[in-house]
Order: C-alpha cells, then sequence, then structure tokens
C-alpha cells in the first residue's frame, strides 16, 4: 500500500464555481434544481442540478470550467504528470448542438482538446466507466505513482448537459420527477447534474487528505443495477487495499442516488460490511448526480465540507426499512469510504485518510 | 519493469465469418449488444481460448481500450433523440462500460475491468501492468472502422 497525497482539488457543480463558494452555498442551504424537458411519451420535466455559468458555445464553457478547476486544484501548465479524464458523456452536448468540429467517432480528439486546454505536457488517459468514471481514474492514478513512472496526477471529471444522457436515464425509467432523496422513503429515482472536479495526486508530499487505496467490482448480471455480491466485494477489497479494518472507517460517503433498488442494496451491503454502520452522508441532493465526474466531484465537496464544518441536509426522511441513517452534522473523521455505483455492473470505491 | 508475461493472444484480423464463430462461442447469437460488444466478445474469448482459459481470476485487471468505441450506437442513439427518448437498448449501448459487463458476466469475473477511452493497445496494457495483481491481465483493443479490430492479450504473472 502506498497512500497518495491528495495535494490539490477542484470543483464547479450546481453550488458554484469554486470549492469554498460551493461550501458557502451548501452552508446557506443550498441551490434549488432547475428543471429540463424531454420529448416523448416517458418525457416532460425533470429536475435537473446545472453549474450556473455560461459559455459562448459547448467548447467554450468546457475549457473554461476544466482550465478554472485544474486551476484551483494547483495543476501548472506543461505538467508532466498524468492527467486522466474521467467521463461518460465526453462531448456528446457539443455534437447535439452542432457546434463546430464536434464529431462521434474518435474519442482522442475530445481528451487531446482537454489536454490541449490544461497545455499538459505529461501522458494523458481517459477513463470512461460509466458513472465510476473518476474513482477509477483515482484508482488507476495511484497504481501509475506507485509504478513510480510519473511523481504527479490529476483527475479531471469532466459530464456536462447534453440531453443524450438524460433522455437514456428517462428512456430506462430511473429519474425521478420530484427530487433526489438519498435513502429516502419517498425516493423515486436519479436527479442528473452537472459537475467538472479535480482532484490532484502526488506521490510524495504533505496534504490535509491522503488517498489510501481503493477497489473496483464489475459484475455482469445486472447491466444498469446494483449487485449486493458485488458491493460486499467492493467493500472487502477497498479495506484490504487501504489496510483497514472495517472499524476503522468513521464515515462512508455513499451513493445513495435515490434509486428505489440500488439504495436497497447498498443499505444491505453496509450492513453486511460494517456492524455498527458508520455515519453516511450522500451529496446527491445536494448536486445531483454527476455520473462519470460524479466520484471526484463529491470527494471534493465531502473534504470541504469537512474541513469546513458544513453538511448537507437530507431531503427527505430516510427509509426505516433500509436499516441505515444519514449523519445530521459532520463526525468526526480520520478515514472515510466514498463509493459510487454505474451502469455496466461498475461498483467502485477509495479510501480517503485525514492526516 | 512488470514481470508479466504474454500467455495468450488473439492480434489478427477478425475472420470472415467472425460472427457465426462468435455465436459457436457463446453457443447462440448474441442479441442487442451491438457490433462493437460483438467484436469485443469475439477476440476476448478467443484469447482465452488460446491460453486455455474460459474465466478471468478476480484479482486479474480487464482493460480495454478503442479509439471510436460505440460511436455507431451514439449516432443511432442521437438520431432517436431528436424526436423522442432513444430506446433503452440504444442508449446502453453507447456505453463502453456495457461490454465490460458483458466480458465479466461471459469471464466469471468479479473484478476490476476499465475502458481507456482513445487509448492505444500498448497504452492500455502499460496501465494494466501498474494495477494487476496475482491474476495478470486481460488487455484488448477493439475497434469496428476499416473492417475492425479486436486485439487481445492475456498476461500472467512470470512467477
Amino acid at each position: 500500500m502506498n497512500a497518495a497525497p491528495i495535494v490539490g482539488r477542484g470543483l464547479a457543480c450546481a453550488l458554484g464555481l469554486d470549492a469554498a463558494e460551493c461550501v458557502a452555498t451548501l452552508r446557506a442551504g443550498g441551490r434549488p434544481a432547475g428543471s429540463r424537458r424531454l420529448p416523448g411519451g416517458l418525457g416532460g420535466e425533470f429536475p435537473y442540478f446545472a453549474i450556473p455559468f455560461e459559455g459562448r458555445d459547448w467548447y467554450e464553457r468546457a475549457r473554461a470550467l476544466a482550465t478554472r478547476v485544474a486551476a484551483e486544484a494547483g495543476a501548472q501548465p506543461r505538467c508532466r504528470g498524468a492527467l486522466f479524464v474521467a467521463t461518460s458523456s465526453f462531448d456528446v452536448g457539443a455534437v447535439e448542438a452542432g457546434v463546430k468540429g464536434a464529431a462521434v467517432g474518435d474519442y482522442r480528439r475530445f481528451v487531446d482538446a482537454v489536454a490541449g486546454w490544461l497545455d499538459w505536457a505529461g501522458p494523458v488517459y481517459a477513463v470512461s466507466t460509466a458513472c465510476t468514471s473518476s474513482l477509477n481514474a483515482l484508482i488507476a492514478a495511484q497504481a501509475v505513482l506507485r509504478a513510480g513512472s510519473v511523481d504527479e496526477a490529476l483527475v479531471l471529471g469532466i459530464e456536462l448537459e447534453n440531453r443524450l444522457t438524460m433522455g437514456g436515464f428517462a428512456a430506462l425509467q430511473l429519474l425521478s420527477r420530484t427530487g433526489s432523496k438519498p435513502f429516502g422513503a419517498h425516493r423515486d429515482g436519479l436527479v442528473l447534474g452537472e459537475s467538472v472536479a479535480a482532484i490532484r495526486l502526488a506521490a510524495h508530499g504533505d496534504s490535509a487528505w491522503r488517498l489510501l487505496g481503493g477497489a473496483n467490482v464489475v459484475d455482469g448480471a445486472n447491466p444498469t443495477g446494483a449487485s449486493e455480491s458485488a458491493l460486499n466485494a467492493m467493500f472487502a477489497r477497498t479495506l484490504a487495499a487501504s489496510g483497514l479494518g472495517a472499524d476503522q472507517i468513521d464515515l462512508v460517503k455513499v451513493q445513495a442516488a435515490g434509486s428505489p433498488g440500488n439504495d436497497l442494496a447498498e443499505a444491505r451491503a453496509l450492513r453486511a460490511a460494517f456492524e455498527p454502520v458508520p455515519p453516511l452522508v450522500s451529496l446527491k441532493a445536494t448536486i445531483g448526480h454527476t455520473m462519470g465526474a460524479s466520484g471526484a466531484a463529491e470527494i471534493a465537496l465531502l473534504t470541504a465540507c469537512l474541513e469546513n464544518g458544513a453538511w448537507p441536509v437530507a431531503a427527505d426522511a430516510v427509509d426505516p426499512e433500509l436499516g441505515v441513517a444519514l449523519a445530521v452534522k459532520p463526525p468526526a473523521v480520520r478515514r472515510l469510504l466514498a463509493t459510487i455505483l454505474g451502469f455496466g455492473g461498475s461498483h467502485a470505491a477509495v479510501a480517503l485518510e485525514r492526516t | 519493469m512488470s514481470d508479466l508475461i504474454i500467455t495468450g493472444r488473439c492480434v489478427e484480423p477478425p475472420a470472415a465469418d467472425w460472427r457465426a464463430r462468435l455465436a459457436q462461442m457463446l453457443g447462440e447469437k448474441p442479441r442487442r449488444i451491438g457490433a462493437w460488444a460483438e467484436l469485443g466478445l469475439y477476440g476476448a474469448l478467443r484469447c482465452m481460448a488460446d491460453d486455455g482459459e474460459a474465466t478471468l481470476p478476480r484479482d486479474a485487471v480487464l482493460m480495454l481500450a478503442s479509439r471510436g468505441g460505440t460511436h455507431v450506437a451514439t449516432r443511432a442513439a442521437l438520431d432517436q433523440m431528436r424526436d423522442d427518448l432513444p430506446m433503452p437498448v440504444a442508449f446502453l449501448q453507447t456505453q463502453p462500460s456495457q461490454l465490460l459487463a458483458l466480458l465479466a458476466a461471459r469471464l466469471d469475473f468479479p473484478g476490476n475491468a476499465c475502458f481507456l477511452a482513445g487509448a492505444s493497445l500498448a497504452e492500455a496494457r502499460a496501465l494494466a501492468e501498474a494495477q494487476a495483481g496475482a491474476g495478470g491481465a486481460l488487455v484488448g483493443w477493439v475497434d469496428d472502422a476499416d473492417g475492425g479490430a479486436t486485439e487481445w492479450l492475456r498476461m500472467r504473472r512470470s512467477d
């Protein structure tokens, strides 16, 4: 186990354009979701958490947000570290909008564009494992640092608005029409959102937080839902990779996106993995589920909240049948787990330690 | 330096009758997974067969890369989205991670699987080597342009 110091973070999401603004907005009660209208019989109005930032076109907006977030994380131009772009939707929003130069068919074009925006000089990878993309990018980044080929890695989650993703989730009847209710008694689906978030890791150095380890477990049995056995394996392997026992975890940032079935599977797995279950927190009602960027975005927001004593308020009473509860105030945290579940049977978690 | 050695491979272009061969390996024709995923399954199963394996150890890493990936499915879903929602299957086919799930199911592999967009086989191999546990790695590059390519390497620890 080689822990990787987290030497920087950056965040743009529905709460604001940097981590400090996000914490201040959350402390003031948050920002209500907007809405988006989708066509067709299963369409209609759906809540949506957009980043409060306009751009001349899709690429200009993405470039401005990515450079801003990377700079907040301390990334320097001409960096020779490894860049991990994490996304599930790439630039499909630009294709939909007919932006000049946008096209489907070559992922590298978008990845190279992002590297160009950051003036990145080192190796560039693009991880796309649906909603677990940025957690898997963190796991891969830690491995690359451990291998010693680079001494710095930037994970940049980018998930910006597009109709295809929202339409696809709506077609699968996974979206809520009422709001995000993590583990809620009245939960009825996900609320999507957009975020751009960066986590900067180093091979050495001082930092407030360290990435201890992580695990990704893919279960092929269900392409859209969570698997309890995979969740059990994910918790066990994350703890093992981090050199921790279950009793050393002070907080779990759960997925709890408000899906009736997935929330139930996650609650059961938490009860199986931890005795007693540590305090839990979900950020989905605050910024929405930001898919491939969610892992990086929620870690950036959570660590900022813990450092500043801010805390999200649950939007709904927790379902008593789940047998778990969400913490109502920030607990004392030395070590935490952060979990994200995604399409393609992907279940990912990482362990962080406050130094 | 990695101590992984190549113990199975599928590097030749897909045979003209690759779909029939895939159906034979699966015991049935694959349904509603898209041509790109079919091509990936074909190559991965041939590579595993070359190594004499039917399952992938849980502590292996599965690393998949592509240049264009699911572009055909993405174009189809975007077309559908003009007037209505995309068909659920069409949307799922836009996600490269669906091939990871198919491979995990077929190879009885509850482990770490990752898609690297735009990476070469060599880049995917390097990242797999950094992450591989005792079970080694299965690394693939799948693309349906120019007649299609599905190149796979099974790598194991030398000790």
